[in-house]
């Protein structure tokens, strides 16, 4: 009867590998996420390529690699076809972070995974939603309603929630539920008792997260210590998710001590990433949108924040310290790999991480206990071609060219043979005109000087060659030539020109710097060397990861309470731990798949519809209890005229039934309700509750922590028999309602 | 549908009858332009669309009808856009009234809110008592304003809302609302056309069962967006290049920006011009750009493409203008000014002194009010009333090109069309282009089934929803599906219009709820024999069972399996049960009866005779509280025949059968509520069932 749903994970179970998992419903496939590391392990995508055909639709999470990493190699690999559904912030930000990574990339190695291309087209067709739309799928996923959630971790970040008959399935991963500057808390808390609950154990081990105060205080003694001295401060970051946050607070704290040291926020994106974040406020936290309602504030107008976008800038800046923000947060490309080296062997600098780097990276070595001394570091550069090299490569291109000249034009004169051969029975004379244009296009610059003067190359066909001749003869009716009117109508394109030629064919915004090493075709190559590199500076960790810790990521669950629970992406024994936990106190049903395979977790909770009839609703008194309200009815089955179940009234007196308290007392509560309606009331020993001189209260039977599977709560009142005793077993039956 | 004019108030209506009646009231913009504000009621759930204030009125006259209405009743009160006529009586309803419900707007709604009617508030010059509200009353206002983005479905009291682009100005919305499965669309200010920096409104995903649709533009039809624009830089590009100078009378928000965005895009592409100053001269215009510059998101695409490349509302060849004083008037120029109806104010200043010269030109861009000189000026009369009183020439060029941003009569009817309402209702129209809207309209959709109603203000409009309500069973409950004739016995609960039943055992598992036994213990001091009590609770209830407690070997007794009696020690006597009204209320007379033990030993035992006396007694005790409470309840209740009770009402029999309940009548209403009036007489005389257990 229920909703049949599947999961199965792809990446990212008991361990910390990027995520990505299958969650089948009723037979449409969504990809949750589709993640990868630093390294772009292609290992790491294999179980997506195996099912990345049959995937209906994809779902992003987070603006980071790790959640949307895969998706331009998928889509160009993998036959990853369907479409994407995502945040605006997700879809912008996530662009500029795969920019940052490819250009990262390209400019130490021959990286050839996916092009920028490739990046635009897989972000092109992403389905933008707001926070809380319900959109309803069509077609093959007819009835199915997802909609993303706020899931504090990073700008945009959701938490997904999938309908179907009024069952959900949530997929929620690395929320926060702590409110931060620029974000709100998640609102996972507002689901209850879903289906299913997808979840992340990253954090179950981890509990503690100092207060927030306390963190920052620290965050900025430590990096003011360094700068008094005379030290850098490097801050390995994402290119637009967890750094939003940093950045916001240096900026806080540096109008309000008014410092005067720099700020440098250093990656291939840094400006369009702050242009796009200043237009997101929208997303973020209460406190910045209504800055921004009443006075105009926008926080992200950065004031002590000097945006770079490349190496350059940096090294031009005026000496001295400073604090530079670069990505990657992995150290394994990017600005803050090459600055890592440079500043690593003087003991004032200072490389602060915030948070713990991807597994196997060198972040993650350098974060071990205790840090390593030495670090062998390959760095990579990409330096133009020159002298002997140049001119070999350019001999080489040239005779790559010609050859590939020769074969579009043998290939060209098949063709044209063919097609006019066809010509001589047809009536298009264009024909040729078409397919010679069309191979221009497919074969790639270098031929293209050979296709020009292919047209005049005689052909061996009867026709003698010339060119394409249409006789504009006009057609002539009663009133004269007829004409269409649509070629008078003043065209939309003029009006708009001035927005084709800026807007048009690259997505997302590039600084122009960035554009020209883009566009850069230079001929170059990759030299790498190995160095060791003496880790003399200051290694510091602190937590800005925006995750929530181990105790609220409990609590949390506690309070959804699912019915079935998946648990994912986190180190075996954090999964473990969780499992045993969530199985002891939460629900029976606690799953944590691996790689690959499939759990069913199709809900066996029997329903079905009945209409309520008004015959009976008009006898029905409703209690409010909370917001909902509660009733009990007696009725009987029959049918309405559409054949459907309907409950009407008992024909005769319904049978008795057992008495139902319902409410949920909690004893603290108690208390204060009791004294103040004048009762003397103290906790006595145990949980139980002394009221008055004579009667005790408690809670017996198994103590759950809230709800959840501990089932009805059982409360015993004794005492002598006196006034007291049904004076407060009066105000007992005042916190239930009887049904 | 029935329309008739009842007050508001009285809504003392019997119950049933509620569930499925709708209200709809303007309290302001019904047949008229100005103070939008419409009220809705559906099955006891109210929302206010709008709150606005009539422009041409000033003080309380200016406010909608806010005394039609109970404010404290309003769930939700929902702002489509910023304009004065639909959200400047916000402050003053939120402030001076008793109401507490929710409001929302959207985010670039909510931003120039406060500019804007704070600007309001400086600049209409009325008296301290004709004041509806101050800055302050507007800075509070804001804490009490919530957010909505645009799709974001929200739920308040089970009224479940979201909103569509309208395309009206920045941040407009259409509202759509859902109430137990009934949606409501209230379009505020729409228009159907993209134009520069605007989506055109969208087209719901679901259609709804009325439609609240605004009516300004009644039958005209807009000119081509193309051609207006083309004739608009005409115009100032002939001017310009002839020396003359442009004013552009314009109000501050909305149009303006769309005109900037023009003017700045058509520089750009004419590099000849780049040497001609643009000002806009708006203080309010130029704080809101920060708003216009932030919430690129709400726009359409064609911005959104060009923030790729740069922020489109950072204009390169627009400058701001403070006041006159900062204009060096000495060559062509193009200056957008405000108040657009050239009242007063920098627009006037400059159309005074640039009115004379043939060179210069005056383009409208939009609707102007009766009244004011702009609409004088757009009929061209010879001469003019300067501000000193002077009168001048009038040889400047004057130009009337709308850019109205409300749907046209073409673009409402294809919108209604592809929707297909079955009931719509037209507001925010002067009456009489409303009736020719209304006219035209039926002939649109000439199957009759579409309703097209045209409230005036405090008039309501009533239609009746057969709402089905359909509950999910679940859990234990549902392990086997029903057939007719079967009984279903569970909680149902009612969350928003929601309804599931389910077993109470169950209830902790599906819903937020949880139930709870409380078991009672007391205990009684009671010096003398056990068997005393056992042989006590012998003759007075059906059932004691003796046994003796498993932990201490005392004996027990179990009164109708409900109450435990033990003998703690030699002076106590413990009772022990678990709470509901009928075991308190055994336990209660178990009580009673010890206490009566020990306080008078010896007693006599109770006649046999006089038991079954009173029995009969009690009976026709009963006959008579019944009697007594059917003639109440019906009035002409006779005892018939055959024992029978005969009950009369309009004309109407109906026979009861005082033994089984059964009741005969030909009138299956009657049936039904004589049925059930004696069920709850039976359960009142004989409330406890004490068989059951």
């Amino acid at each position: 009867m229920g909703t049949s749903v599947q999961v199965t994970p792809l990446c990212g179970v008991y361990n910390e590998n990027p995520l990505s998992y299958l969650v089948s419903i009723d037979g449409f496939n969504f990809l949750i996420d589709c993640g990868w590391n630093d390294l772009f392990d292609t290992s790491l995508l294999e179980p997506l390529s195996r099912v990345a055909s049959s995937i209906d639709a994809v779902l992003l999470s987070h603006p980071d690699t790790l959640h949307l990493g895969a998706l331009p190699y998928a889509m160009k690999q993998l036959g990853l076809s369907a479409p994407v559904y995502a945040t605006e912030p997700v879809h912008r930000l996530g662009l500029l972070t795969m920019y940052d990574q490819f250009l990262s990339r390209k400019q130490v190695s021959d990286f050839d995974l996916f092009t920028l291309d490739d990046i635009d087209s897989a972000f092109q067709n992403v389905i933008r939603l707001t926070y809380s739309q319900n959109y309803h799928l069509s077609g093959k996923g007819e009835g199915i309603v997802i909609a993303p959630h706020v899931a504090g971790h990073m700008l945009g970040g959701s938490i997904w929630r999938i309908t179907k008959d009024g069952e959900d399935v949530i997929y929620a991963v690395d929320y926060n539920h702590r409110k931060e500057r620029h974000l709100n808390g998640t609102v996972l808390q507002s689901f209850v008792r879903p289906a299913v609950l997808i979840t992340d154990a990253y954090h179950a081990l981890y509990t503690n997260q100092t207060a927030r105060q306390q963190r920052d205080k620290e965050f900025l003694d430590t990096i003011s210590k360094h700068l008094e001295v005379g030290g850098n401060v490097l801050l390995p970051v994402d290119t637009a998710g967890r750094v939003l946050e940093l950045l916001l607070i240096l900026e806080q704290h540096w109008s309000q001590r008014g410092f005067s040291f720099p700020i440098y926020f250093l990656t291939y994106v840094s400006s369009s990433t702050i242009d796009y974040v200043k237009s997101f406020l929208e997303w973020m936290s209460d406190s910045i949108s209504k800055s921004f309602e009443t006075s105009r504030d926008n926080a992200f107008l950065l004031r002590h924040v000097t945006l770079l976008i490349n190496k350059t800038d940096l090294d031009n800046a005026p000496p001295g310290p400073k604090v530079v923000l670069a990505s990657m947060a992995s150290l394994e490309a990017g600005f803050a790999r090459e600055i890592f080296v440079e500043w690593a062997n003087d003991p004032r600098n200072l490389v602060l991480f915030t948070e713990t780097g991807q597994f196997g990276t060198l972040a993650r070595m350098l974060q071990s206990a205790p840090p390593p001394k030495f670090v062998k570091v390959t760095m990579s550069k990409r330096v133009p071609l020159a002298g002997e090299e140049l001119i070999a490569y350019e001999e080489e291109q040239n005779r790559l060219k010609r050859e590939e000249a020769l074969r579009a034009s043998l290939v060209k004169e098949e063709e044209t043979k063919a097609s006019h051969g066809s010509d001589d029975n047809s009536s298009e004379p264009m024909v040729i005109d078409t397919k010679t244009t069309h191979d221009v296009v497919g074969s790639h610059g270098p031929a293209y000087k050979d296709i020009l003067i292919d047209g005049f190359v005689p052909t061996s066909s009867s026709v003698a060659p010339m060119f394409p001749f249409y006789d504009n003869t006009s057609e002539w009716d009663d009133f004269g030539e007829i004409i269409n009117p649509d070629d008078y109508v003043i065209k939309d394109e003029d009006m708009d020109r001035g927005a084709m030629h800026n807007g048009g064919d690259v997505d997302g915004r590039l600084d122009e710097a960035t554009a020209s090493l883009m566009l850069d075709t230079r001929p170059s190559k990759v030299i790498s060397n190995e160095l060791i590199v003496t880790v003399s500076c200051s290694l510091v960790k602190m937590d800005y990861e925006g995750r929530s810790d181990g105790r609220s990521i409990k609590s949390m669950i506690a309070h959804v309470s699912p019915l079935k629970l998946v648990l994912v992406h986190a180190i075996a024994e954090a999964t473990e731990h969780l499992k045993q936990h969530c199985l002891n106190n939460i629900s029976p049903y606690v799953y944590a798949p691996q790689i690959e395979e499939t759990v069913d977790v199709t809900s066996d909770l029997c329903a079905y519809k009945v209409q309520l009839s008004e015959k009976l609703m008009s006898n029905v008194i409703f209690k409010k209890l909370g917001d909902s309200e509660v009733a009990w009815v007696d009725s009987e089955v029959g049918k309405t005229e559409s054949d459907m179940r309907s409950l009407l009234p008992m024909p005769g007196a319904a049978s008795p039934h057992k008495p139902v308290l319902v409410g949920d007392l909690k004893i603290a509560d108690f208390k204060q309700f009791l004294s103040s309606k004048g009762v003397q009331v103290e906790f006595a020993g145990g949980g139980a509750l002394r009221c008055g001189e004579y009667v005790t209260l408690r809670k017996v039977g198994p103590t759950g922590q809230k709800g959840g599977a501990s089932g009805p709560q059982q409360i015993l009142i004794e005492g002598p028999l006196c006034e007291d005793y049904y004076k407060i077993r009066d105000y007992l039956y005042s916190q239930f309602y009887l049904l | 549908m029935a329309s008739s004019s009842t007050s508001l108030k009285r809504r003392e209506q019997p119950i049933s009858r509620d569930g499925d009646q709708l209200i709809v009231t303007p309290l302001g913009a019904g047949s008229e332009v100005g103070r939008s504000c419409v009220y809705m009621s559906f099955r006891g759930k109210n929302i206010l669309f709008d709150c606005g204030i009539h422009p041409a009125y000033s003080g309380m006259a200016a406010l909608p009808y806010f005394d039609e209405i109970d404010p404290s009743s309003i769930d939700v009160l929902l702002i489509t856009h910023f304009h004065i006529d639909h959200a400047a009586s916000l402050p003053y309803f939120l402030e001076k009234t008793t109401f507490n419900g929710r409001v929302f707007m959207t985010h670039a709604t909510k931003a120039i809110y406060k500019l804007l009617l704070t600007d309001y508030v400086k600049v209409s010059k009325v008296s301290v008592e004709d004041m509806l509200f101050d800055e302050q009353d507007i800075n509070k206002s804001m804490d009490k304003i919530e957010v909505i983005d645009f799709h974001q479905t929200v739920e308040v009291n089970g009224i479940k809302f979201w909103c569509y682009t309208a395309g009206h100005v920045l941040g407009a919305a259409m509202f759509m609302v859902d109430i137990a499965g009934v949606r409501i669309l209230y379009t505020g200010d729409y228009s159907r056309e993209e134009d520069r920096h605007l989506r055109a409104a969208e087209l719901p995903q679901f259609s709804p069962d009325i439609c609240i649709i605004e009516s300004t533009s009644g039958v005209q039809l807009h000119q081509s967006r193309h051609i207006r624009e083309k004739r608009f830089t005409d115009v100032i590009h002939s001017t310009v290049s002839q020396g003359g100078r442009v004013l552009i009378p314009a109000f501050a928000l909305g149009r303006a920006q769309e005109l900037l965005l023009i003017l700045d895009e058509y520089w750009a592409n004419h590099p000849d011009l780049h040497n001609i100053p643009i000002y806009y001269a708006s203080p309010l215009a130029k704080k809101c750009m920060a708003v216009y510059q932030t919430y690129i998101l709400s726009m359409n695409d064609r911005i959104r493409n060009q923030f790729a490349n740069s922020n489109p509302f950072v204009f390169k060849h627009i400058s701001p203008l403070n006041s006159i004083d900062d204009f060096n008037d000495v060559g062509p120029s193009v200056v957008m000014a405000t108040p657009g109806g050239l009242q007063s104010g920098l627009s006037r200043q400059l159309f005074d002194s640039w009115c004379s010269d043939k060179k210069n030109a005056c383009i409208i861009p939009g609707y102007m009010v009766e009244g004011t000189l702009a609409k004088t000026i757009i009929n061209e009369p010879k001469e003019v009333t300067l501000m000193n009183g002077l009168t001048a020439p009038l040889n400047m060029q004057v130009h009337y090109i709308s850019f109205s941003a409300h749907a046209d009569y073409a673009q409402t009817s294809t919108f209604l069309k592809e929707l297909m309402p079955p009931n719509i209702i037209l507001v925010h129209g002067e009456a009489n282009e409303m009736m020719r809207l209304k006219q035209k309209l039926l002939t649109e959709f000439p199957d009759g089934n579409t309703k097209i109603m045209t409230p005036k203000n405090c008039e309501s409009v009533e239609m009746y929803f057969n709402s089905e309500k359909l509950a999910k069973t679940i859990g234990r409950l549902a392990e086997k599906t029903p057939d007719v004739g079967d009984t279903v016995s569970g909680i149902l609960v009612k969350k928003g219009f929601t309804y599931q039943i389910m077993a109470p055992d169950e209830l902790h598992v599906f819903s937020q709820l949880s139930t709870a036994t409380v078991t009672q213990r007391i205990t009684i001091p009671f010096v003398g024999a056990f068997g005393v009590i056992k042989h006590r609770l012998e003759k007075i209830f059906e059932s004691v069972e003796s046994s003796t407690d498993e932990e201490s070997g005392l004996p027990a007794l179990k009164v109708h399996e409900r109450v435990t009696v033990k003998q703690e020690s030699e002076k106590h006597i413990s009772l022990q049960w678990s709470s509901d009204p009928i075991s308190d209320m055994v336990s209660d007379s178990i009580v009673a009866l010890i206490l009566n033990i020990s306080r008078e030993v010896p007693k006599i035992v109770m006649e046999e005779e006089d038991a079954v006396k009173s029995e009969e007694e009690n009976g026709k005790k009963v006959e008579k509280v019944i009697y007594a409470l059917l003639v109440s309840l019906f009035g002409d209740v006779k005892l018939g025949e055959n024992g029978k009770l005969v009950i009369r009402v309009d004309g109407n029999v109906a026979q009861l059968d005082k033994e089984s309940g059964e009741v005969e009548s030909e009138h299956s209403g009657l049936k039904e509520r004589v049925r059930v009036a004696f069920e709850r007489i039976q359960s009142a005389v004989k409330p406890i069932p004490l068989s059951a257990s």
